[in-house]
């Protein structure tokens, strides 16, 4: 304990043995988050799960009441008279803190009394308890008006918020699941051993509400199968909550179908038939949904559980204006009964209108991320459909990226194994022996003494590779899986992994070599080499996406790009060229190999996409370098003045996750200073030959102008490849929308480039004036990032600088 | 360097150290100026757990009444990424004396005081769209190393931003990096970095969610 001793209310500690003694007696309806969480150390039984057994309906039971007569072993002691003599003896502020006291532990405390910590204090007037009655008869247009505002708060949970702050301030949700149920018979809206009759509203909001739990239920169990953020992407908290787990599917469908069967046969009733209707579709939404999150889907109907939901949508938005919100039925005051330590937080409201688009977004994402189970099952198609999903805008829910992973992770080890070796085939072994499956089927000799076959010993070294690559392999995976924050992050890892994965690979490569003469030289290196340098890219990449560099970064960044795209060309250079001469090698050989010959031109195909897109962004990156450079000696760079910081610090800083790999990919920082100030310091310029001089003549703008033209031709061609090669044929409108981006980047940089060049041409003539005098001429706009939303750029990865003329 | 940085039509503020024994004048004005601007209120062990270790880097600005203007509130502690870092875990002014440069003038004396105590880098985290906050910070020297998704309670994502005091801070390394070539716990799934505590456990985050 953190004995401390605080003026204003007095002893916090002290109060809160206090209100412990008051706790122990049931009766006494009291209580207080602090209070719960703290008794629950000191009751063993208090686990917050044992609620009073008889339960009186519309009285509600207190959780967690700590009942010290169940265990006997255990004695209450009243220390608040020793506590309050003992913290006598320090000041008011004075903290005796050990090192066990954390920032964590700082954080967690909660201030009774506190109206905005202690939810157990209560506002004069105000009650402890809601007093909203779940069986007080409701309309149709009522329960309409509920179902709508549970969605709200349903799709709010979705969005990342807890239950506690959306679907559980609900009072019906609340009667339902507490006490915690037995059976689906004991989960009604009044609770307790006496049965009494309902009415038939009551009956179909139940239905409905029964159906929201057991979806939570089912979301929570798909989200947590998989590799996520708990609370960054998604609370999976309920708070000690069962939602109805342990009840069939069929059993709420079931209650489902008598709703709505009642309502389709009800004569009765005076009801008229567009309330029907606006209540039957929520009824038929929610069954539908029900069933597309069912875990235990059936893979051979994968493609008919989400159309069937979509097509309950437009109903439910064309009859929401039926309902009539009771906004009584939701209260904050049962988060005081929740298992939860934190303090009451404020509802999440989410209205109608955007709980909608989310729910249309989540149906429409889920069905795209069933695709991915009829892709061609190739490494690089299923790669480019991942990439395409986390690029949807806006970025698809928690639960519609852990259903693709479901797609993804779900299979076993041994498919992830094959993806692996056909990433390497596709790469480094074009119809090649190192991968021929009949190394796989050799047996090894029955004396150990007997040299190996080799084609065994080339299986074997695959083997082990495979098993020391797998899991990084899988990492990198997992990483594109992630909310594009964390993508960055976890690549930034995922990339040190393939670091020291590289280093390990080349022993077998040599083992490789003595095997065979016939290979690509050091083919496992080249493969992880390959794979380490496009991580490094998208770090970068993703950088501009996110807004992470400040302008006048950009010339430094971009070269940083440019020099590890090269790289990245320069090694795929050499695998064409291997292509090529097994391609021609082959077509001289006989029938079989002449075929070979054709699977290698077509696996050609992909390295030169590769290396269209390679050579475009090295270009590109390298004229934006050069441009940005430019403006920062024109002074239309928003340049900080930074008076803690230097460039060689900030250098450092940004190449940090960089410093450590090998080959070595940072520059020294010299070369980079050479680099980016080939006229001296931009406040300070050389001053022979005269700034102005320079920047008024052509020949430095043609070498930005060259190098957009090539990479606009790179960009062309990968283009003209097609997302064939690309092997991003499943996902060809985003994948021709990405390349199309590349090439608008290329164009809007050209005009970009032509504004300022043709300014440049009048400077130091007279009445241009010099350098200074560019502001007053010209307007340069750094183009933001769309977010979550389709933004202004042409694609998020070029950051385009946008000039104006003044 | 910085101090002198200060604009002049705050010539009449006083910026002061914290000190434990002042708690009793300064602490309930401090916690008012921050929690004005969070979602949440912070336990008052916050804000003693920072003033009770590290009061010497939390800066006051007082009005010649005496009156708090604007504070800094900071750590300073061996991180486990093998640097020793600085943390800048709360800055306010008042609403009515914004824009005069106060929060600039308590964040170079905040930042002095912590390379004087020989900090290889300070961090801290913003919210994305805090214009102002980001504005300072960068104006400075920071820069952004990294975009937190859903980092506040209110669901608003942050940026993390870092300045380097020292060269050579970018190549610390953890202890623990060991010749096994495993990485070091950072880098799991379950990372908890000290600074992200609040978002991993649900409880208010430092730095807080700023109040639309
Ligand atoms: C952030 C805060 C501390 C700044 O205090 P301040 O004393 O006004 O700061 P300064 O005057 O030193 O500098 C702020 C800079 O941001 C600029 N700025 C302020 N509001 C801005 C806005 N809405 N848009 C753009 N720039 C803005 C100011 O003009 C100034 O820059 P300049 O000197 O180049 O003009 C203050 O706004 C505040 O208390 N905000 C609420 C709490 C908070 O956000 N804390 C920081 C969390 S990390």
């Amino acid at each position: 304990m953190h004995v401390l001793r605080h003026d204003g209310q007095g002893l916090d500690e002290a109060k809160l043995v206090e209100d412990t003694s008051r706790l122990a007696d049931p009766t006494k309806r009291y209580s207080s988050n602090k209070i719960e969480s703290d008794v629950v150390c000191k009751f063993p039984n208090g686990d917050g799960n044992d609620q009073p057994k008889s339960a009186v309906p519309c009285q509600l039971p207190l959780r967690a009441v700590p009942k010290p007569t169940i265990n006997r072993d255990v004695k209450a002691w009243d220390i608040t008279e020793k506590f309050t003599q003992a913290s006598l003896a320090l000041n008011t502020g004075q903290l005796v803190k050990d090192e066990y006291f954390t920032l964590f532990e700082s954080i967690g405390a909660l201030e009774i009394m506190d109206p905005k910590m202690d939810s157990g204090f209560l506002q004069p007037g105000e009650t402890l308890e809601d007093d909203y009655d779940a069986l007080k008869p409701l309309l149709p247009e009522e329960v309409i008006g509920i179902m709508d505002q549970l969605l709200c708060y349903e799709m709010a949970w979705h969005q990342g918020y807890p239950l506690s702050q959306t679907l559980f301030t609900s009072v019906y949700i609340d009667k339902l699941l507490w006490p915690d149920p037995r059976s689906l018979e004991e989960a009604q809206f009044y609770r307790g051993d006496v049965k009494l009759a309902t009415e038939a509203m009551h009956d179909i909001l139940r239905a409905y509400c029964l159906a929201i739990i057991k979806c939570c239920d089912f979301v929570i169990t798909k989200i947590t199968s998989r590799d996520y953020f708990e609370e960054e992407d998604f609370c999976t908290h309920t708070y000690n909550r069962q939602l109805l787990t342990q009840v069939p599917l069929d059993f709420i469908l079931h209650e489902l179908e008598l709703a709505m069967k009642f309502i389709e046969t009800d004569q009765t009733s005076p009801i008229s038939a567009e309330l029907k209707y606006a209540l039957l579709a929520r009824l038929e939404f929610r069954r539908a949904l029900l069933i597309a999150l069912f875990p235990d889907y059936s893979a051979s109907f994968l493609d008919k559980y989400w159309p069937p939901v979509s097509d309950t949508l437009p109903r439910i938005e064309a009859t929401h204006k039926f309902g009539r919100p009771v906004p009584g039925s939701f209260s904050t005051k049962l988060q005081r009964r929740l298992a939860s330590t934190v303090p009451p937080r404020p509802v999440v409201e989410l209205e109608f209108k955007d709980a909608f688009e989310k729910l249309v977004q989540l149906c429409v994402d889920c069905e795209e991320a069933v695709r991915y189970t009829y892709l061609e099952p190739s490494p690089q198609e299923y790669q480019s459909f991942i990439w395409a999903f986390a690029s949807r805008k806006p970025q698809p829910l928690a639960y519609a990226r852990s259903y693709l992973s479901n797609f993804i992770f779900s299979s076993n080890n041994e498919v992830f194994e094959h993806l692996l070796r056909e990433d390497l085939r596709s790469l480094v072994f074009p119809e090649d022996q190192v991968l021929d499956p009949v190394n796989w089927t050799i047996e090894s000799p029955r004396n150990p003494m007997m040299p190996k076959d080799k084609r065994l010993q080339m299986a074997s070294l695959i083997d082990e590779f495979t098993n020391r690559a797998i899991q990084n392999y899988h990492e990198l995976w997992t990483a594109l899986c992630q909310n594009r924050c964390r993508m960055r992050r976890m690549l930034c890892h995922s990339m040190l992994a393939f670091d020291q994965l590289q280093s390990d690979a080349g022993v077998l490569d040599d083992d490789l070599h003595a095997l065979s003469s016939d290979i690509q030289q050091y083919p496992l290196i080249t493969w992880v080499y390959h794979h380490k340098l496009r991580q490094i890219e998208w770090v970068v990449q993703l950088g501009f996406e996110q807004e992470i560099y400040l302008p006048d970064e950009l010339p430094s960044m971009y070269y940083w790009l440019s020099k590890i795209a090269e790289t990245r060309k320069r090694l795929l250079m050499t695998l064409l060229e291997f292509f090529e001469r097994r391609q021609s090698k082959m077509e001289k050989g006989k029938k079989a190999e002449i075929e070979k010959a054709e699977r290698v031109k077509e696996g050609k195909g992909y390295i030169e996409s590769l290396l269209a897109e390679a050579s475009g962004t090295k270009e590109l990156a390298e004229a934006l370098s050069s441009f940005y450079t430019h403006l920062a000696y024109l002074k239309l760079l928003p340049t900080p003045p930074r008076p803690f910081s230097n460039p060689s610090l900030r250098y450092e800083l940004r190449m940090k996750p960089f410093l450590t790999l090998t080959p070595s990919e940072v520059f020294p920082f010299a070369e980079l200073t050479a680099q980016l100030h080939p006229y001296g310091p931009y406040d300070n310029p050389n001053p022979k030959p005269n700034l102005s001089r320079i920047l008024s003549d052509s020949v430095i703008w043609q070498y930005m102008d060259h190098a957009v033209k090539s990479a606009k031709e790179d960009f062309a061609k990968l283009k003209k490849l097609g997302a064939k090669a690309a092997r991003a044929e499943g996902v060809k409108g985003s994948w021709e929308k990405g390349v199309q981006g590349c090439l608008l980047s290329c164009v809007a940089a050209g005009v970009a480039i032509a504004t300022v060049k043709e300014i440049c041409k009048g400077l130091g003539k007279e009445g241009v004036g010099g350098v200074e005098g560019m502001k007053k001429r010209l307007r340069v706009e750094i183009v933001e990032a769309g977010g979550d939303r389709v933004g202004k750029r042409y694609h998020e990865w070029w950051v385009v600088p946008k000039v104006v003329k003044l | 360097m910085s101090n002198s940085d200060a604009q002049s039509s705050t010539s009449d503020l006083r910026y002061v150290q914290y000190h434990g024994s002042k708690e009793s004048t300064y602490l309930p004005a401090i916690r008012q100026l921050i929690s004005k601007d969070l979602s949440e209120p912070y336990s008052i062990y916050v804000y003693r757990y920072f003033l009770y270790q590290w009061g010497h880097l939390c800066y006051m600005a007082l009005d010649p009444s005496g009156n708090l203007i604007g504070v800094v509130v900071c750590k300073l502690e061996h991180h486990r990424s093998g640097t020793f870092r600085g943390y800048i875990a709360m800055l306010a002014v008042q609403e009515a004396h914004r824009g005069k440069g106060i929060a600039t003038q308590l964040v170079c004396m905040a930042i002095d005081a912590m390379a004087e105590r020989d900090a290889d880098e300070i961090v801290l985290e913003t919210e994305v769209t805090n214009t102002a906050s980001l504005k300072l910070y960068e104006r400075l020297g920071f820069l952004r190393s990294k975009r937190l998704h859903r980092y506040y309670l209110n669901g608003n994502t942050a940026f993390r931003l870092v300045l380097y005091l020292k060269a050579g801070t970018g190549m610390k390394r953890p202890q623990q990096l060991d010749d096994s070539g495993e990485l070091p716990a950072q880098y799991g799934y379950s990372a908890t970095s000290f600074d992200e505590i609040g978002v991993r456990d649900g409880h208010p985050v430092l730095e807080g969610s700023q109040v639309p």
